[in-house]
């Protein structure tokens, strides 16, 4: 049961993911006819401050994805000295730590997105990009990866106490253990 | 101030915390106990402006583009072709390994990218043929290192961006160093594979004309540099956007070989997006960090300390150099240039140094970051795609490349026309 849960919040951000993808894909294509454009003479204009947009949403909503995938990166040289019990144990401290500083992270950026929305904030290029726009999706990605973290280490605490701690590493396990999971 | 910072980054990172995580943590640690102000309070804009970038969208690029060219089969292509060209020398397939990372090096912006390409399609290759995995592995992961070196490369964008030099000028500067590393890797494994022949494999002398006919799978490859380096320097792209004129050379090549399918470009697509997620978490984190060192004075207690030493201009780069060496150690590659520079290139500049000259010699150092361990991200990269085996092997393997670069360090600043010569007379 909270194996199935924790594979389906596996599979929703792996759509999340080819979305996302999708979007730096549509970006790349925006970028390359401006090139082509500024050949004969033309632009669109403001294609930099557009792509710094997909990069900041991109990069938010890929998070969980990556922490999911086990993909942040981690240093084993002395977890991977453990037995299975003590590296799950240090898993779950690791991914205590991790889940507290996103959700740290989700909250100071919580100011930054509401002086926008009161002041009604344009960016200071020539396409005055209401700002809220552009950041409202880049905080929902961090309370998403905030979501996703918490969630997880309820399912991994949930599996630990049902003493199934090989199942439990690998669902938060780390970089190594990658192949596990392929 | 210093000391305090180190040990946390150490301890922090032995207890397995992400390394991005940590580097905001240590960032709120500074900004406990070392600061004036209450820092936190930047943090929200300080995640949303480095984030917020049009020269890092280079990264995802970068990373999509060596994707495309694995999960077509342009990559495995290049690997057997560079092969029936290099694997008469003693080391056999492992100069493959290095050969391949410099051709993709030469596509890639990332270190990281170009290790993972080149791991993902020889390691099979390893074990099949009954290689020493260690200095196999360990050959990848110094190889991949090329990849920030010779151009397009990403850490040099980030280099020019923060230093405000020319990045096209930085790409002519890392071409002779790049090629001159890759040699010193080719030297070093047939002289290792001379002495003890058990570390390499089988050496194999193909047909001439087998080799003749393996020269048109490295045809695409070189477009693909013609391509991204071309429209640099003829000014038709920034660095950045020309990453993206890779990204549509490498789905066209691909297409060419009709290795696009759907399957094929959702795992490309997620691929991207994992790599860049762990990339960016580590940038983010650095740049809060540096924010709050930056806050907090580090710069200040760095130069007075090294001012007080009162250092010739030679002795203040060896001072450097030893900095970057034993702070590569346990810092992030990507970070640790991030971190330093604001402070350490004002400091070799007042020296009368070149900066294009500084950031190529930080390149090797950095380089060198990547496959030292703890903290050395090329050697996770390989590790993550062998199915057994320890991390303790890929770190014994890499040691050895560990000297090459070492060496090019020290002919950097012998002889600084190495990098300087081709930006001079181009």
């Amino acid at each position: 049961m909270t194996q199935d849960f924790l594979t389906a919040f596996r599979r929703l951000n792996g759509v999340v993911a080819i979305l996302v993808g999708a979007l730096l894909l549509v970006c790349a294509a925006f970028v390359l006819l401006d090139i082509l454009l500024r050949q004969v003479g033309s632009s669109f204009g403001g294609t930099d401050e557009i792509s710094g947009y997909v990069m900041a949403i991109a990069t938010s909503w890929g998070m969980a994805f990556a922490l999911l995938e086990l993909g942040h990166v981690r240093i084993d040289l002395l977890r991977s000295r453990f037995t299975t019990k003590g590296r799950v144990l240090i898993d779950l401290g690791s991914m205590l730590v991790l889940n507290g500083t996103v959700t740290l992270i989700a909250v100071q950026c919580w100011p930054v997105v509401a002086t926008s929305v009161a002041n009604g904030s344009t960016a200071n290029t020539s396409l005055e990009t209401p700002l809220a726009l552009v950041q409202i999706p880049w905080l929902a990605g961090w309370m998403w990866f905030a979501l996703m973290g918490w969630l997880t280490f309820v399912g991994a605490v949930l599996l630990v106490s049902q003493g199934r701690f090989d199942a439990t590493e690998k669902a938060i396990g780390a970089f190594a253990d990658q192949d596990a999971l392929l | 101030m210093i000391v305090y910072v180190a040990a946390g980054l150490i301890a922090l990172l032995s207890l397995s915390i992400p390394v991005g995580i940590v580097l905001f943590l240590i960032g709120l640690g500074v900004d406990a106990f070392f600061s004036q102000f209450p820092l936190i309070r930047g943090l929200g804009n300080l995640v949303w402006s480095s984030s917020n970038s049009a020269t890092l969208i280079a990264i995802p690029f970068f990373v999509l583009l060596g994707e495309i060219l694995v999960r077509s089969g342009v990559a495995t292509r290049t690997y057997s072709a560079l092969d029936r060209w290099v694997s008469w020398i003693p080391g056999g397939l492992i100069h493959a390994n290095i050969a391949t990372a410099t051709m993709f090096s030469a596509t890639s912006g990332s270190s990281v990218a170009t290790s993972a390409t080149v791991a993902t399609v020889a390691m099979p290759q390893a074990e099949k043929l009954g290689y020493d995995p260690k200095l196999f592995s360990g050959a990848i992961a110094a190889g991949g290192t090329l990849g920030i070196m010779i151009p397009p490369s990403i850490n040099l964008i980030v280099y020019g961006f923060l230093t405000q030099s020319s990045v096209p000028q930085l790409f002519l500067a890392g071409l002779v160093p790049g090629f001159g590393l890759a040699i010193g890797f080719v030297i070093l494994t047939a002289v290792i594979c001379v002495i003890r022949p058990g570390l390499g494999g089988e050496r194999r002398v193909f047909p001439f004309s087998e080799m003749v006919g393996a020269l048109k799978d490295l045809v695409p490859i070189i477009v693909l540099f013609t391509l991204i380096i071309g429209t640099i320097y003829k000014g038709w792209a920034t660095p950045t956007e020309a990453a993206a004129v890779g990204v549509a050379g490498s789905l066209a090549i691909a297409a060419f070989f009709r290795g696009i399918s759907v399957p094929m470009l959702t795992a490309c697509l997620s691929g991207t997006i994992k790599i860049t997620s762990m990339i960016m978490l580590v940038v983010i984190g650095a740049s809060f960090l540096n924010f709050t060192l930056a806050s907090a004075g580090i710069g200040y207690e760095l130069r007075s300390f090294l001012e007080d030493m009162g250092l010739s201009p030679l002795m203040t780069i060896l001072v450097v150099v030893l900095i970057y060496i034993v702070l590569g150690l346990f810092i992030e590659t990507l970070s640790l240039m991030v971190v330093t520079i604001p402070i350490i290139v004002p400091l070799v500049q007042a020296q009368g140094y070149d900066t294009i000259w500084f950031g190529i010699l930080m390149i090797v150092l950095i380089e060198m970051a990547l496959i030292t361990p703890p903290v050395g991200l090329n050697l996770y990269v390989v590790q993550g795609a062998r199915k057994s085996g320890s991390i303790s092997d890929v770190m014994l393997g890499a040691f050895p490349y560990v000297l090459v670069m070492l060496a090019m360090a020290m002919a950097l600043i012998a002889f600084p026309q190495i990098a300087l010569f081709l930006p001079s007379v181009l």
